[in-house]
């Protein structure tokens, strides 16, 4: 078999795999989390009170237990998480909120990392097109 | 007399790490190696003293001296009195010590004759030791007296050991959680020994700036020692997970707690400083670059070690509060700004980089490597130091956690086993098209298949279905890549798989490493995508179905130990249909001396597919809640871990003289390109 012919049947296959996982992802949609996994999501984005910065999810102390019962309950009445998340903001403070959604401060901590990495493109352009630059001029 | 014994040998190891310094700096103009057997010797024989010492101290149940009071107990089993001697600060500094100190010997004897670079980069050590042995000495003091006895354990000590001593009559013994798994006994020592050896890259890279020697001799000769610290760094944070994983009962390996990230950061940098060697030792590029990636590598270590000891951030790996915080901090301070600080003095005079050919390449695609590792640390540093500098500026609380490094990390992670499958098999200088789809489409097609196959079964999570892709395709191309090369030797495959193997461990060990880490990315997917977690109630007898396994409460179970109480319930694993017991698990709480609140032990049952996860969540021995959790190929993450520290050893393998690869190769009648796999 040719390389050429072999190159078609490999990407024809891939192709069709492909096909099948974009289809097969747009029709599932987004996973519908079930109550224990968001009770779970939700007590890993509030930390713990008197646990040495533990989240909620993570401590095993009784109080950690007793705010998961919360969440949990809250969660079987049908709260979203974004209302269970302000309840333990306003008693808890912001400062508990371990997704800083509720702060203002959210948008620097995520801009910094992107502009890190903006930066680190930008240097490596840079290296390449100067030393591409310089090669000329060697040449 | 143990304090006496111990404070002489510090005072003489603190003399010794000043005299290696000096001497140091004094021969190695001339790099007379031999100038420091003396100072090294003596300072490698107090260490061990210091440590022997209070090891006799501990399992003699020595409770004048304060550490050992407060650290140990009559009761406490000899594994865990041994571990006493790392578990708490003071004794951690003496392990750091001790390491350090094996580490100085180890390349003192490698130091060879006229080696001014060798010598030079010892003073660098020493001045590193005699910054550990000064607080040992001072702030940290192991051998501490105590002079005021509590009901157990010692109230207040004194430094000055020439004092009235107190005795208490029973210890306050370890932390429960050290006590509970012997892998703590273990998880402290691979971390420091990963910490410390990284002291020896930066070492030599201080010296090789103060001599201006910017050639690639500083990474040949740190290259070995980087791998060290390297491959003891991963196991040290890998078991470190596993006990969180297997001991803690919350479900999960890794909490993103500071701590934790600062055991991370330096891991992803010294990552990007292996890799970036290579470069440099192939190309000739990269030199300022290496410089920079070795002193983040070490002074990262340094925070890592300020953050647990110092107290500034809530964490349960800190130790207790002390006075060695704000002394810490100002080592950080000066590593950081000093060396930086010879960094730039120097930058004018490194060499300018060799050209980058094309940016697909196996250097283009390190470098993309890099820079996502790089900018992967500065994210975790970043977030973990935000809440100190948002409260520094404003006041203002704020937490960060989870939710966000969860977030900021998948991305990057993606990027990087995309560009580490591409990489790993691209040629050096210029990867054409050709050339990697070439390499690539078997592995290409097949990946994709793999992810087909998991969107039919059912599996819609885009995160797993992505990273199923990503991690066929970089175990895919690795293997096709083996294939290829053995295939292209003209002996049998059974006699070319050594040899290929042989010729360039480095490379190869690379690869296995590789492996390791696409099984451990799978398994971080599939284990946080695909896991189900429930909180069940079950009388005496009574079952329960989760996630297609049955579980039924058998009995309550209690007993008595030397150095603890167990509570406990025993519970069958079974089968949907509840016919047929997979495992018989027992969950605890222990109860230990000293100590009001349980800790709880979870048990595992580890199959296959799944690891079935019960941990006790309140209730009573009648009517017991437990928290069941599946996580799918969970073993995977051990397994890979396990496999990237197998890879790390095997690329430690000394590489063939080239005469003995030429005659491996002669009678090849393919292209070198071919034989040699990565493309010399």
């Amino acid at each position: 078999m040719s390389d050429k012919v072999k190159n078609m049947i490999f990407g024809a296959i891939g192709a069709l795999a492909l096909i099948v996982i974009v289809v097969g992802l747009a029709e599932g949609g987004a996973p519908v989390p079930t109550d224990a996994e968001r009770v779970n999501a939700l007590a890993s984005s509030i930390k713990c009170p008197f646990c040495n910065g533990e989240s909620l999810s993570e401590s095993q102390s009784s109080v950690a237990a007793e705010y998961r019962v919360i969440i949990a309950q809250r969660v079987a009445d049908g709260a979203t998480d974004d209302e269970v998340i302000d309840e333990f903001a306003a008693n808890f403070g912001d400062s508990y909120i371990l997704d800083t959604s509720t702060s203002s401060w959210s948008l620097a901590l995520w801009i910094v990392p992107i502009l890190a990495i903006v930066g680190g493109v930008v240097v490596v352009a840079w290296m390449y097109s100067s030393g591409r630059q310089r090669g000329k001029v060697g040449q | 007399m143990i304090a006496y014994a111990g404070y002489l040998a510090i005072f003489i190891a603190l003399g010794a790490a000043i005299s290696v310094t000096v001497q140091g700096i004094r021969y190695s103009r001339t790099g007379d190696a031999s100038k420091l057997r003396l100072p090294v010797s003596v300072l490698l024989g107090a260490t061990i003293t210091i440590f022997v010492v209070l090891e006799i101290g501990i399992l003699s149940g020595d409770f004048s001296i304060a550490y050992i009071a407060n650290n140990t107990s009559s009761t406490t089993p000899v594994l865990f009195l041994f571990a006493g001697a790392w578990a708490a600060l003071e004794g951690s500094i003496v392990l750091w010590g001790l390491v350090l100190a094996g580490f100085i010997w180890l390349v003192w004897r490698q130091v060879g004759d006229e080696d001014g670079l060798g010598v030079l980069a010892l003073a660098v050590m020493g001045a590193v030791a005699v910054f550990w042995f000064g607080l040992m000495a001072s702030a940290a003091n192991p051998f501490a007296v105590c002079t005021q006895a509590g009901s157990i354990g010692c109230v207040d000590s004194s430094w000055w050991p020439f004092v009235e001593t107190a005795f208490p009559v029973e210890g306050r013994g370890p932390n429960p959680l050290l006590q509970n798994n012997f892998m703590m006994a273990v998880h402290p020592p691979l971390l420091y020994i990963g910490y410390v050896g990284f002291t020896v890259p930066f070492g030599f890279a201080v010296a090789a700036l103060i001599r201006k020697d910017f050639g690639r001799t500083w990474l040949d000769r740190t290259h070995r020692w980087s791998l060290i610290a390297w491959v003891f760094l991963s196991a040290g944070i890998l078991i470190g997970a596993w006990w969180s994983y297997e001991v803690l009962g919350w479900g999960g390996y890794w909490a993103w707690d500071p701590v934790e990230n600062a055991s991370f950061l330096p891991w992803l940098t010294a990552t990007a400083f292996i890799h970036s060697a290579i470069v440099q030792r192939r190309r000739g590029m990269l030199q300022s670059w290496n410089f920079v990636l070795v002193i983040a590598t070490f002074s990262l270590t340094i925070l890592g070690t300020f953050l647990t000891r110092s107290g500034v951030i809530a964490s349960v790996h800190a130790f207790s509060q002390s006075v060695i915080g704000p002394v810490l901090l100002g080592l950080l301070a000066v590593i950081v700004i000093g060396s930086l600080g010879l960094f730039v003095w120097r930058s004018a005079d490194i060499a300018q980089a060799a050209r980058l050919d094309s940016l697909s390449s196996r250097e283009g695609y390190i470098l993309a490597n890099n820079l996502l590792l790089s900018v992967f640390a500065f994210t975790v540093l970043f977030g973990t130091m935000y809440p100190l500098l948002v409260e520094a500026a404003s006041g203002d609380e704020v937490a960060v956690g989870r939710p966000f490094f969860d977030k900021a990390s998948i991305p990057i992670a993606l990027l990087l086993l995309l560009i580490l499958g591409i990489g790993s098999v691209a040629p050096w200088r210029v990867a054409s098209p050709k050339i990697l789809w070439q390499r690539l489409r078997l592995a290409t097609v097949v990946s994709l298949i793999a992810g087909a196959l998991t969107v039919v079964s059912g599996i819609d999570s885009l995160s797993v279905v992505v990273t199923i892709v990503l991690t066929t395709f970089v175990v895919t191309a690795i293997v096709v890549r083996f294939v290829t090369v053995v295939h292209s030797r003209p002996e049998s495959v059974f006699s070319a798989v050594p040899k290929v193997l042989r010729n360039e461990p480095g490379y190869w060990g690379g690869q296995i490493a590789h492996i390791g880490i696409a099984l451990m990315a799978l398994a971080i997917a599939t284990t946080g995508g695909l896991a189900t977690r429930d909180l069940i109630a079950l009388d005496q007898g009574e079952t329960a179905i989760v996630a297609g396994y049955c579980v039924r409460y058998v009995e309550p179970v209690s007993r008595v130990e030397p150095n603890r109480t167990v509570s406990g319930v025993r519970v069958e694993v079974m089968n949907e249909s509840c016919t047929e017991v997979i495992d018989t698990l027992e969950p605890r709480l222990n109860t230990y001396p000293g100590s009001a609140q349980a800790v709880g032990t979870p048990a595992v049952s580890t199959g296959l597919v799944n690891d079935v996860y019960l941990a006790i969540a309140g209730g009573s021995a009648e009517r017991i809640e437990l928290n069941v959790f599946v996580f799918p190929l969970q073993w995977l993450l051990w397994a890979g871990g396990l496999i990237v520290v197998f890879g790390g050893v095997f690329a430690m393998i000394p590489k063939p003289s080239r005469q003995h690869r030429t005659s491996n190769q002669s009678g090849s009648t393919e292209p070198a390109a071919e034989a040699d796999a990565s493309d010399e």
